[in-house]
């Protein structure tokens, strides 16, 4: 064992390392404000609305991949960003990222992928042919007065 | 002549035997309120790939509307980041409820503490089955929460009757007792999709209008 690694300088390296892959200081705070974490790691792919995608096999399992989102939405992500082809790969389904994987199924019925779109105008909304329990008030307007 | 007289007559005969609710409800237009409640209370769906500022509140007019929009914001980023639940388990929803406070989901990270009083909480989540016992005494708790109030529904049970539905004692959805805001589905959830019904929640918190509604007054 080396005398850096027995003073645990290796860790501060590995700590200047991290902020220089990050693009500096004023990156890595930036990084921090963003997704409160500052990782390093290997690019592995980018997918079509922009979201990058690192792997690090330094980090314990279930850490060591992970999503950043995109520039475009900010502070405005939410996990269901996170397209169907790289939801696998996130989720240690399969070793193969989207571009790397021969076998996936392309069928052109298959739907343009949405991220969740609850409280906005794109919501789903279950379609009823029942009759609703209950019906709003609607006063009658006022006649001759 | 005659064929489009008989016509005429076959949906004549049909809008008279037609059942009587399915006329009022097409002439009522009972979806109507529906898809207008969405449009007035609801944000525009965002393209894929358009840029997304922080705040919702982008079309202010004047400096009045931008400082009232900014004090909104202010003050929802400020309730959004202390969502305090009401310690309220039922059953065994509760059990991944006390998941997302332990270390491994830990809710402290998005300030959302368990309180142990009604008085002092901002959102119930609802945890289990409600039972036609149990209901009288929710409502108690949900009246004595402060104002701004929130309620999460979690669980088959909670969000309508789920398993017990059909039971003579269990009421088929918590919402027939208070207002829900986020129903989590699953029996019971996971303690991620609890996690992402509170993040739901938070960006429903982000969106309100409270200084600005006192405004337009």
């Amino acid at each position: 064992m080396s005398v850096a690694k027995l003073l645990a300088l290796d860790k501060v390296a590995k700590l200047f390392n991290i902020i220089k892959q990050n693009g500096g200081i004023r990156a890595s705070l930036y990084k921090l404000y963003k997704q409160e974490e500052l990782k390093d790691g290997v690019l592995v792919g980018e997918d079509k609305f922009g979201n990058k995608y690192y792997e690090n096999p330094r980090y314990f399992y279930s850490r060591n991949r992970w999503v950043e989102y995109s520039e475009k939405v900010h502070l405005n992500y939410d996990a269901s960003q996170v397209p169907a082809e790289w939801y696998g790969w996130l989720h240690y389904k399969t070793d193969l990222p989207p571009h790397q994987d021969p076998s996936r199924p392309h069928y052109k019925w298959m739907a343009e992928f949405t991220e969740n779109l609850s409280g906005t105008t794109g919501q789903y909304t279950p379609y009823s042919t029942t009759r609703a329990k209950i019906e709003p008030w609607v006063p009658k307007p006022k006649t001759g007065a | 002549m005659t064929l489009r007289c008989g016509i005429m007559q076959a949906i004549k005969a049909l809008g008279s035997s037609a059942p009587n609710t399915v006329l009022s409800v097409l002439k009522k237009g009972a979806f109507a309120p529906v898809a207008n409640q969405i449009r007035q209370t609801h944000l525009p769906a965002p393209k894929p790939n358009e840029q997304r500022p922080y705040s919702p509140f982008q079309d202010a007019s004047n400096m009045a509307e931008l400082a009232v929009a900014r004090l909104d914001d202010l003050l929802n980023w400020g309730r959004k980041g202390s969502i305090w639940p009401m310690t309220f388990g039922l059953a065994c929803c509760a059990v991944e409820m006390m998941h997302i406070a332990a270390p491994r989901y830990d809710m402290d990270r998005y300030g959302v503490v368990f309180r142990a009083s009604p008085r002092q909480s901002d959102v119930m989540i609802v945890a289990g089955t409600l039972t036609n016992k149990m209901a009288p005494a929710l409502r108690k708790v949900y009246d004595q929460m402060p104002d701004p109030r929130w309620v999460i529904s979690m669980g088959s049970c909670a969000n309508g009757g789920g398993y017990y539905h059909y039971s003579y004692s269990v009421v088929r959805g918590c919402d027939r007792i208070v207002p829900v805001d986020i129903y989590v589905p699953g029996c019971p959830p996971t303690a991620e999709a609890l996690l992402y019904g509170i993040l739901q929640l938070q960006k429903k918190v982000k969106r309100m209008k409270s200084v600005q509604i006192w405004y337009r007054k």
